[in-house]
């Protein structure tokens, strides 16, 4: 069962990255909010305005909150280093905008790890957040070629996402009373059905 | 090897770009009330010689009738029209256009000014060519208005946060923290009124290099801090927090009167601002001990050449804002030596 869900994981993220690798054909639409203090802001702002990262964000902290510290520590430094990398390459790459399927992944993924409490191997999970990291990055990178400074919203981007994650994962690590954590694992089930949601939203409207 | 490549062409896509320059000069609109019905408009737009000006258009309400003849002129680069218009009831609640913005790339600024000295400021744009003149804000608007821009002025001014942030690192312990963060709260609270009131003038240039000496000061300090070395800063980082602030308040004055102050309730907008700047500085603090609190939690090490790095951005953040502060006075300086020899 564990090697089968760790086959499965390594599938998925193989899968994030190379969805993103292969359709890389034209110009996303932009989507970030202005908040009138400048374009480091607007990134700061952007995870907390936009459902599709800030959300993810908010999964993969509690994702590296529920596991042992050190892939705890592992997630909380590689998904922001992904995601700028990502970032700088969307850039620079035109990227097909696949936001529906990229969220539905991330959140089922992350959902269900979350949901079912599942402890995988650091690489593995340092694997995942690299891999929501890059496509993440680089939707976001896609979406903002028209924008002016768009390495400065960026900049704001990550750090927030690197802030906003290390604070949320501590607060879970730092969580003791067993029915906190089950709390968590709820907050986990409602990401992996609103990943489920969405995929049925998108089916339909493919139908 | 590697990695160093690696790291130094992120550090490529992250420096800044050379700034472009605008190439359409904005147009300007003002209209100053000099009685209850009466106004006087300046409109300037940019022009080309003396004959060629973009065809801007101001639109008045249908009924606002010129009580003289317009008055236009080409000078310096720009067309210039003077009116004085009356409309019964005055413009309040009316729409004013300017005919012709969305078929340029130009922007207009506008400010009305009414006959309680109360300022209303709006950027016209292709996209927005019109706008409402607005009644006189009440104590509840001035005070959402005011603490936005104080939240506004603290955060978007990393000189101000690098020195709270300067303080942070450099005070250990939850009671002296409170005590420096008092002290600097204190300070520029003084200063910020007096300033504000007109009761002290500080010249804005020498101003901002101190504010900028500040930072570089205190991440001097820190680096000491660091080293286990002692000084009266570390000893009694309070006092220099207060002496500092002193100063710093005068910046957020200089930020507040960009602003503008509404003559009908000045106090509510110094308290307001105030508070904006408070809850700003607030946020940072509480966002500081939070992410050293995760990381504590998360167990991140902390290499020893890593713990000086804060320091040193601190300082040199402050080296350079005192050099760049620095130039315009002293080529003043040297100008004035020249004319004097």
């Amino acid at each position: 069962m564990r090697r089968e869900l760790r086959k499965a994981t390594a599938i998925s993220t193989v899968g994030i990255a190379a969805a993103f690798v292969f359709t890389q054909m034209s110009e996303a639409e932009a989507h970030l909010v202005t908040t009138g203090l400048g374009p480091f802001y607007d990134g700061v702002a952007h995870l907390f305005l936009s459902p599709e990262d800030g959300v993810a964000v908010l999964a993969l902290a509690l994702f590296a909150g529920m596991s042992e510290t050190a892939t705890s520590r592992a997630v909380i430094i590689a998904a922001p280093i992904a995601w700028l990398f990502g970032g700088i390459l969307g850039l620079h790459v035109p990227v097909l905008p696949l936001s529906p399927w990229l969220t539905i992944a991330t959140f089922m993924v992350l959902g269900v790890l979350i949901a079912t409490n599942f402890r995988l191997p650091r690489a593995t999970s340092t694997t995942i957040a690299i891999a929501i990291g890059l496509a993440h990055g680089l939707m976001n990178g896609g979406t903002m070629t028209a924008t002016s400074e768009p390495v400065t919203v960026l900049a704001g981007i990550v750090s927030s996402l690197f802030v906003s994650g290390a604070i949320v994962a501590a607060m879970v690590v730092s969580l003791h009373a067993p029915w906190t954590r089950v709390g968590v694992r709820v907050v986990g089930s409602w990401v992996a059905a609103s990943g489920v949601l969405m995929l049925g939203f998108a089916l339909k409207t493919i139908a | 090897m590697r990695w160093l490549l690696v790291l130094l062409g992120l550090a490529g896509q992250l420096a800044p770009s050379p700034a472009q320059a605008h190439e359409v000069r904005p147009g300007y609109l003002e209209l100053r009330q000099t009685a209850a019905d009466t106004y006087d408009l300046l409109f300037k737009l940019p022009a080309l010689g003396e004959e060629f000006r973009l065809a801007l258009y101001v639109t008045l309400p249908d009924d606002a009738k010129d009580v003289v003849a317009p008055r236009a002129l080409f000078a310096a680069g720009a067309y210039v029209e003077r009116r004085t218009i009356r409309r019964s009831g005055g413009l309040v609640g009316q729409s004013i256009a300017v005919e012709g913005l969305s078929s340029t790339f130009t922007d207009v600024m506008v400010r009305i000014e009414d006959l309680a000295g109360t300022t209303q400021a709006e950027r016209l744009t292709p996209t927005k060519a019109s706008f409402v003149v607005k009644a006189a804000p009440g104590v509840s608007e001035v005070a959402a208005t005011y603490v936005r821009l104080g939240i506004e002025h603290i955060v978007s001014g990393m000189d101000h946060l690098l020195f709270v942030l300067g303080l942070l690192l450099l005070v250990k312990g939850g009671r002296r923290i409170f005590y420096t963060i008092t002290a600097f709260t204190v300070a520029h609270s003084i200063t910020l009124a007096a300033a504000t009131l007109g009761a002290i003038r500080v010249p804005e240039g020498p101003l901002n290099a101190t504010i900028a000496l500040s930072i570089l000061f205190v991440g001097v300090e820190v680096a000491r801090a660091e080293r286990g070395e002692t000084s009266l800063t570390i000893r009694y980082p309070w006092c220099v927090a207060f002496a500092f602030g002193l100063l710093h308040g005068c910046g957020f004055a200089s930020g507040l009167s960009e602003a503008g102050l509404p003559q009908h309730a000045i106090p509510a907008a110094l308290l307001f601002f105030n508070l904006g700047v408070e809850i700003g500085q607030l946020g940072f603090v509480v966002l500081f001990f939070a992410l050293r609190w995760a990381l504590r939690t998360l167990e991140v090490p902390a290499p020893r050449w890593a713990t000086s790095i804060p320091a040193y951005v601190v300082g040199v953040a402050g080296a350079y804002w005192t050099i760049v502060q620095l130039q315009p006075l002293a080529s003043a300086f040297a100008l004035r030596v020249a004319n004097a020899s």
